[in-house]
C-alpha cells in the first residue's frame, strides 16, 4: 500500500508541475501584449508618456485623454472578450464532443446578431440610442443572449438525433445563414437612420466598445466565467459521453442547461458589443489542450482564458496595423489567423472520428 | 428463494424505449442477482441485453414493473447515490485527446468528490489501487487513445473499481478484444466478485466463457428469461434449445458447440488418452462417425510409440502408416 503513495502523487503532480510552470508565463505574456497594446494607435504616444498617463496622471492631458478613453478601454475588452470566446468555445466543444464546435461555428454568434438587429431595426431605434443609453445596452445584450440562445437549443435539439459531427457543423453553419438572411429581410424594410445603426455594429470592432458597454461586458463575463468555473468538474465528465456521465451520477441536463446559459451570456455579449469575431472560441481552446497537454477542464478553463485573451491581443495589434492610419476588421483578422488552425484540425480529425 | 440476499431483483420488469410504438423490447422479466456473484447474461443478438443492463443501471426507464435495489426501488435512489452503488462500462469506446489513464479512472470518483473534483489523497490512493488491481500501473501517465483495445477495457474496468461500487455492470465487455484478452478480462471479474466481494453482471455472446466463469446465467430467450447456474441450464436443456433452429449443436456432455455435421463413413478407431482425443476430434470434423469395428471398412490404430505417435490406418487388407493427424486426413480424403 505504502508503495502506491509514492508513484501516485508523480502521476497526478506531472500535469500540475507542467500547469504550474505555463501558466504563469502566459499571464506575464498577457500582461506585456496588454502594454504593447496601449503603446499602438494611430497616434504615436512614447511609452513612458502612457506609463506617466496610466499611474501619474500628470503629464498631456491629450495623451491621457486618448489612453483613458481609447486604448485602455480596447485593451481591456480585447482581455475581456478573449475570456469568454474561449470559455465559450471550450464549453462547446465538451457539451458536443466535437473538436469544431465553437460560438461561430455553430451560429450562436449568427443568433446572437440576429437578436440584436430585430431589437436594433425591429423596433425603436429611440429605444436603443436614446439618451437611456444605459439601458439600451443592456437591452442589446438581452437581445443578443435571447438570440445565441435559441440557436443554441436549436443545434442541441438536432445534435440529439444526428450523432454525426459534420451534419451538426453544416447545420451550424445553415442556421447561421438562415439568420443572416432574415438580417437581409429586416434590413430592406429599416429605415436608413436604423440600417446605419446596424451597419456600423456588424463592421464592430474592439474599439468601438464604450465605458459603459465595457462594465456590462466585464460583468456578464465575469457571471458566464463563474458559471463555466461551477461546471468545470461536471464538463471533465461530459468527455466521456452521455452514458458514462450520467451513470456517473452527473444531471446531464441541468449541466447541459447551466453550460448553455453560460455560453449564450458569454458569446451574445461579446457578439452584441464587439460584432462577430470568428475563431477565437475554436482554435483557443486546441492551443490551450496542446500546451498544458490535458484534458483538465480545471486546468484548461483558466488557461483557455489566458491564451485566448494574449490571441485577441495580438489580433488586436495586427489589425491596428502600427504606422497607418487605418483599423483593419477584427473579425478579418481573427479569420486569417484561425482559419489555418482549423484546417489542421479537420485533416487530423479525419483520422480520428471522436476526437474531443 | 430468499429475497434478502439479493442485492439487486427485478420484478415483472418491461424494457424497451418508449416512442411510437411502444413495443416493449423484451417483457416479464423476473431475475436477481446475489451479493458477491458474477452473472452473465446471454442471447442472441438484439434480444435485449443491453437494454436490460441499462435499464439496470438507470440509464433508461423501464417501460412497466420495477427493479429493486437492496429491496428499495431503484427509481427512489437519485441519480448521484446509486453512482456510489452501482458502476457501468458500456460497449461506448472513449477516445479523448490528452486524457491520461490516471484521470481516466480518476473520474470515476466523481460521486465521491466536492465541487472541484479535486482528488485527496485518499482518492488517489484508491484510484492507484484500482489500476494496480487491473495491472496498468506501468501506463498510468499513457494517454488513452494510446493503449491498446484490452488496456482500455481494463481502464474502464479500473474507473468502476475506484468508483468503489458494490455492483459492476459491463455490457459486452469482451466485445472487440482477442482471445488472450477476453479471458483475460473474464479472470479479472471473476477475481472481483470472489476477493472483493463485488456482484457482477455482464452481457456476452460466449457460451463457453459462460459457462466456466459465471456463478449464474440469465438466458434471454425469445419466449422468456431462464435462470440458473450454467450446469442447471446444461441439465434442463436450456441451452440446447438454443440451437433448435440452426446448423449448431449443443454437446451436453463437453458443453461445447458443434458444427451440425453430416455424418458420413463409419470408422473405428482404437487409441486412448489425450491423442486418442483429438484423433476423435479430427475425424469427426472430417465427417466420419465413430462405431464398432466389425460395423466399419476403415479402422485407425494409434501406435504410441517412444517420442510421437504413429497412426495405422487399415483399409480393404492395405495398410497405411502415417506420422500425424494432418497425413492421416489426407489419406483419408485420397479414397
Amino acid at each position: 500500500m505504502k508503495e502506491f503513495s509514492k508513484g501516485k502523487l508523480e502521476a497526478v503532480s506531472k500535469t500540475r508541475k507542467r500547469g504550474a510552470m505555463i501558466f504563469p508565463g502566459l499571464i506575464l505574456l498577457m500582461v506585456c501584449l496588454f502594454l504593447l497594446d496601449l503603446f499602438l494607435g494611430s497616434v504615436r504616444i512614447s511609452f513612458m508618456e502612457i506609463l506617466r498617463a496610466l499611474f501619474t496622471g500628470s503629464g498631456d492631458p491629450e495623451y491621457s485623454t486618448i489612453v483613458f478613453q481609447f486604448r485602455l478601454p480596447r485593451a481591456i475588452t480585447a482581455i475581456v472578450a478573449g475570456f469568454a470566446l474561449s470559455v465559450s468555445g471550450l464549453q462547446m466543444q465538451t457539451v458536443f464532443r466535437n473538436p469544431l464546435a465553437g460560438p461561430f461555428v455553430l451560429g450562436i454568434s449568427a443568433g446572437a446578431s440576429l437578436g440584436v438587429a430585430i431589437l436594433v431595426m425591429g423596433l425603436s431605434a429611440s429605444v436603443v440610442f436614446s439618451g437611456l443609453y444605459g439601458f439600451g445596452n443592456w437591452a442589446i445584450a438581452l437581445a443578443a443572449w435571447m438570440g445565441s440562445g435559441i440557436i443554441l437549443f436549436l443545434v442541441l435539439a438536432v445534435s440529439i438525433r444526428v450523432r454525426d459531427i459534420m451534419t451538426i457543423l453544416i447545420l451550424g453553419i445553415l442556421f447561421g445563414s438562415a439568420t443572416s438572411a432574415i438580417v437581409s429581410i429586416l434590413q430592406y424594410f429599416s429605415s436608413e437612420t436604423m440600417l446605419k445603426a446596424f451597419v456600423v455594429w456588424t463592421m464592430g470592432s474592439l474599439g468601438n466598445v464604450s465605458i459603459s458597454q465595457l462594465r456590462i461586458l466585464t460583468i456578464t463575463t465575469f457571471a458566464g466565467i463563474l458559471i463555466a468555473v461551477g461546471m468545470m468538474k461536471s464538463m471533465n465528465l461530459m468527455l466521456l459521453g452521455e452514458n458514462y456521465a450520467s451513470s456517473l451520477g452527473l444531471n446531464i441536463r441541468w449541466s447541459r442547461s447551466m453550460i448553455f446559459i453560460s455560453t449564450s451570456i458569454l458569446a451574445g455579449t461579446v457578439t452584441a458589443f464587439c460584432g462577430p469575431i470568428a475563431f477565437i472560441g475554436i482554435v483557443v481552446p486546441h492551443i490551450t489542450r496542446m500546451v498544458f497537454k490535458t484534458a483538465d477542464h480545471r486546468i484548461l478553463v483558466p488557461g483557455s482564458m489566458v491564451t485566448g485573451a494574449v490571441l485577441l491581443l495580438i489580433s488586436d495589434m495586427i489589425s491596428q496595423l502600427p504606422g497607418y492610419d487605418v483599423t483593419l476588421p477584427i473579425n478579418s483578422v481573427t479569420a486569417l489567423l484561425g482559419i489555418p488552425v482549423v484546417i489542421a484540425i479537420v485533416i487530423r480529425n479525419k483520422k480520428i472520428s471522436a476526437f474531443v | 428463494m430468499d429475497g434478502s440476499t439479493d442485492i439487486l431483483r427485478t420484478v415483472e420488469l418491461e424494457i424497451g424505449y418508449p416512442g411510437k410504438q411502444q413495443l416493449p423490447v423484451y417483457s416479464n422479466i423476473n431475475v436477481s442477482a446475489g451479493r458477491g456473484e458474477i452473472i452473465a447474461a446471454l442471447g442472441q443478438n438484439g434480444i435485449g441485453k443491453s437494454t436490460l443492463l441499462r435499464t439496470l443501471v438507470q440509464l433508461q426507464k423501464p417501460m412497466r414493473g420495477s427493479i429493486f435495489f437492496k429491496n428499495t426501488d431503484l427509481y427512489q435512489y437519485k441519480r448521484k447515490e446509486l453512482a456510489r452503488s452501482i458502476g457501468f462500462v458500456s460497449t461506448e469506446i472513449i477516445q479523448v485527446s490528452n486524457l491520461t489513464l490516471f484521470d481516466l479512472v480518476g473520474l470515476g470518483r466523481f460521486p465521491h468528490t466536492n465541487w472541484l473534483g479535486r482528488l485527496t489523497e485518499d482518492d488517489i490512493h484508491l484510484v492507484r489501487e484500482a489500476i494496480h488491481q487491473v495491472g496498468l500501473e506501468n501506463m498510468m501517465d499513457k494517454n488513452i487513445n494510446e493503449v491498446s483495445d484490452g488496456e482500455r477495457q481494463r481502464a474502464m474496468i479500473a474507473r468502476t473499481l475506484a468508483q468503489d461500487t458494490e455492483i459492476i455492470v459491463l455490457d459486452e465487455p469482451t466485445a472487440f478484444l482477442d482471445l488472450p484478452n477476453r479471458y483475460e478480462i473474464v479472470h479479472l471479474l471473476t477475481e472481483l466478485s470472489r476477493m472483493k466481494g463485488k456482484t457482477i453482471i455482464f452481457s456476452t455472446h460466449d457460451l463457453n466463457i459462460a459457462i466456466q466463469e459465471a456463478d449464474k446465467v440469465w438466458l434471454m430467450l425469445p419466449d422468456g428469461i431462464i435462470t440458473g447456474s450454467p450446469e442447471d441450464l446444461v441439465l434442463n436443456h436450456s441451452f440446447s434449445s438454443i440451437f433448435k433452429e440452426t446448423r449448431l449443436q449443443f454437446d451436453e456432455q463437453k458443453g461445447e458447440i458443434r458444427m451440425n455435421r453430416e455424418t458420413g463413413e463409419m470408422i473405428y478407431l482404437d487409441g486412448e488418452g489425450i491423442t486418442g482425443m483429438w484423433t476423435r476430434r479430427a475425424l469427426e470434423r472430417l465427417g466420419y462417425s465413430l462405431a464398432e469395428k466389425n460395423r466399419c471398412n476403415t479402422w485407425i490404430r494409434i501406435e504410441p510409440g517412444k517420442e510421437k505417435p504413429t497412426w495405422i490406418v487399415e483399409k480393404r487388407g492395405e495398410i497405411v502408416e502415417c506420422n500425424s493427424i494432418y497425413n492421416l486426413s489426407l489419406r483419408l480424403k485420397l479414397d
